[in-house]
C-alpha cells in the first residue's frame, strides 16, 4: 500500500485570478475520502515543495452524498468529494471545481445558477391556495412511487450540467436536473395543478429544447436519475401543452 | 400572439420537423433515383431525368421551397452549433459522439450540397449540352477519384445526419421516452444509415464501375 497520498489541486485565490495547479502530499492512512484528506490539509497547509501556503478552499456538508456541497472534478470525473475514497483512486489525485460555474476560490464555486433555474421551473408543490392539498395522502401506486423516488433523490449537485455540452456559463441552457424536477412535480396530484407554468417554463430559450441529447448527465448522475427519460417525456408534454397553448389560449 | 405562438419552441420543433420532412424525405428520394444509375445512360436520362421533370410538376415551386427550407434548416442548425461546447475529450460514451458526429456531418452535408448543385443542377440548367445527359456529366465527374472521395464523405455525412437526426427527433417530439426505446429506436436509425448510404454508393457505382 502506497505510503503517501498525492494530490494535484486547481488552485484559484479569488472570482478574478487566474488558476494554477498545486501540488500536496500527506501520509497515507486506510478509509480516507477526498473531503477527509482536505481536512488533512487544512490542518497542514504545506505544499509539496514543503512551502506553507494557504489552505485549499472547498464546501461540504453532509458527508454522505446526499447534499451535493463537495461536488468537485475528481480525477477528470465530476463526484460529490465525500463519496470518492482514496483507495479507490489513481494517484496522484486530481482534483478541479467545476468547470461550468463561476469558480469563487479553489474548488469553492457559486452555485446559484442551479437554484435560479429550480425557482424558474418552479420545482415545488403549491400548498397555499384553496384548492384540495390532498391532505389525506393521495394513492399512488408502487411502480409510480419507485419512479418518482428516484427524481426525488436529486440533489442540485450540478454533475449532470458539468458533463452536458449545452450547458455553460455563457449558454441559457438551465441544464437536465431543473428539467428532472418538472417531470417529477408535474406528475405529483397536488404539483399538477401547476403544470402549465412548469411547461412554459422550459419551452422558453435556455428550456427542453436546448438539450442536445448527448445524454452524458444520466451517466454522471450519482444519484442515478433517469434524466434522458424525464427529457423524453417532457418533449411529449410540451408538445401537446404548444397545441393547447395554440387553440385554446 | 407571440406568447400563444412561442417562436423559439415552434422553431426549434421546424428545425427537427423539416430534417424529417422535406429534406430528409428528399434525400432518401434522391439517392432512390439516382441508385437507377446503374441501368446505364440511356435509362438514367430518359427515366430518372426526364421522369422526374414530368413527376415534379410546379418544379420551381418545389425546388424554391426546397432551397427555403434547407437554408432554413442549415442557418438555424448553426444558431444551435454555437450554443454547444463538445467535450468528447472527457466524456466518450456513445450519444455525446454521436452528438459531435451531428454537428461535423452538418457542415461537411451543407458544403456538400452546395457544390453538388452547383456542379449538377446550375451546371445542368446553365449548358443545355450537359442537361440534356446528365448521366455523361456525371461520368466525367466521377472519372476524377478525388470526386468520387468526396461524394463518398458527402454522402455518408448526409445520410448519417439525417439517420441520426430521426434517432434525435424521435426524442425532441416526446416518441421514445425510456432508454430501452431509444436503444430499439438507435438500432432502426443505424438501418436507415446503412440502407441510405447503400443507395448513395450504390448510385455512383452506376457511374463508375472502375472504383467499385
Amino acid at each position: 500500500m502506497t505510503q503517501e497520498i498525492q494530490f494535484r489541486i486547481k488552485r484559484q485565490d479569488s472570482p478574478d485570478a487566474s488558476s494554477y495547479w498545486e501540488e500536496f502530499r500527506m501520509p497515507y492512512a486506510p478509509a480516507h475520502n477526498v473531503v477527509s484528506a482536505l481536512m488533512y490539509l487544512r490542518e497542514h497547509p504545506v505544499n509539496a515543495q514543503g512551502q506553507k501556503v494557504q489552505p485549499v478552499a472547498w464546501e461540504c456538508n453532509c458527508m454522505e452524498e446526499v447534499c451535493g456541497a463537495c461536488t468537485m472534478i475528481v480525477n477528470g470525473v465530476p463526484k460529490q468529494a465525500c463519496a470518492a475514497l482514496i483507495d479507490d483512486l489513481e494517484q496522484p489525485i486530481v482534483l478541479e471545481p467545476l468547470s461550468k460555474f463561476p469558480v469563487m476560490r479553489d474548488l469553492q464555486i457559486d452555485r446559484q445558477k442551479m437554484f435560479d433555474a429550480l425557482l424558474k421551473v418552479k420545482a415545488w408543490i403549491e400548498i397555499g391556495g384553496g384548492h384540495d392539498i390532498h391532505r389525506h395522502a393521495p394513492l399512488i401506486s408502487p411502480d409510480e412511487q419507485d419512479v418518482r423516488y428516484h427524481f426525488s433523490r436529486c440533489m442540485t449537485c450540478g454533475c449532470c450540467m458539468e458533463a452536458c455540452p449545452q450547458f455553460h456559463q455563457e449558454s441559457k441552457f438551465i441544464g437536465p436536473a431543473p428539467l428532472a424536477q418538472v417531470r417529477l412535480h408535474n406528475s405529483h396530484p397536488t404539483g399538477v395543478y401547476n403544470k402549465t407554468e412548469r411547461l412554459h417554463a422550459i419551452m422558453e430559450e435556455g428550456g427542453l429544447t436546448d438539450c442536445g441529447n448527448a445524454q452524458n448527465c444520466v451517466k454522471v448522475c450519482p444519484k442515478d436519475i433517469p434524466l434522458t427519460t424525464a427529457i423524453g417525456e417532457l418533449g411529449r408534454q410540451t408538445t401537446a401543452q404548444w397545441f393547447r397553448d395554440l387553440f385554446s389560449k | 400572439m407571440s406568447d400563444s405562438l412561442n417562436v423559439h419552441f415552434l422553431s426549434r420543433k421546424i428545425h427537427s420537423l423539416t430534417g424529417v420532412v422535406p429534406v430528409g424525405a428528399f434525400l432518401a428520394f434522391h439517392l432512390w433515383e439516382n441508385s437507377m444509375s446503374r441501368f446505364g445512360g440511356d435509362f438514367f436520362n430518359e427515366h430518372v431525368v426526364r421522369g422526374i421533370e414530368h413527376l415534379l410538376n410546379y418544379k420551381l415551386a418545389i425546388e424554391s421551397f426546397l432551397i427555403a427550407v434547407i437554408l432554413f434548416h442549415g442557418i438555424y442548425g448553426i444558431v444551435i452549433w454555437w450554443q454547444g461546447k463538445s467535450n468528447t475529450s472527457r466524456y466518450q460514451n456513445g450519444s455525446n459522439v454521436r452528438y459531435l458526429l451531428q454537428r461535423l456531418t452538418a457542415f461537411t452535408t451543407f458544403a456538400f450540397i452546395l457544390w453538388h448543385v452547383w456542379s449538377t443542377r446550375v451546371a445542368g440548367g446553365m449548358d443545355p449540352k450537359i442537361g440534356a445527359d446528365l448521366f455523361s456529366h456525371m461520368q466525367r465527374i466521377f472519372a476524377d477519384p478525388i470526386n468520387v472521395a468526396l461524394y463518398i464523405v458527402g454522402i455518408a455525412g448526409a445520410t448519417y445526419h439525417l439517420a441520426n437526426g430521426l434517432w434525435l427527433a424521435a426524442i425532441n417530439w416526446g416518441l421514445t421516452t425510456h432508454p430501452r426505446a431509444q436503444k430499439f429506436c438507435l438500432y432502426a436509425c443505424a438501418g436507415v444509415f446503412a440502407a441510405t448510404t447503400f443507395l448513395g454508393l450504390h448510385a455512383l457505382w452506376g457511374f463508375n464501375h472502375r472504383f467499385f
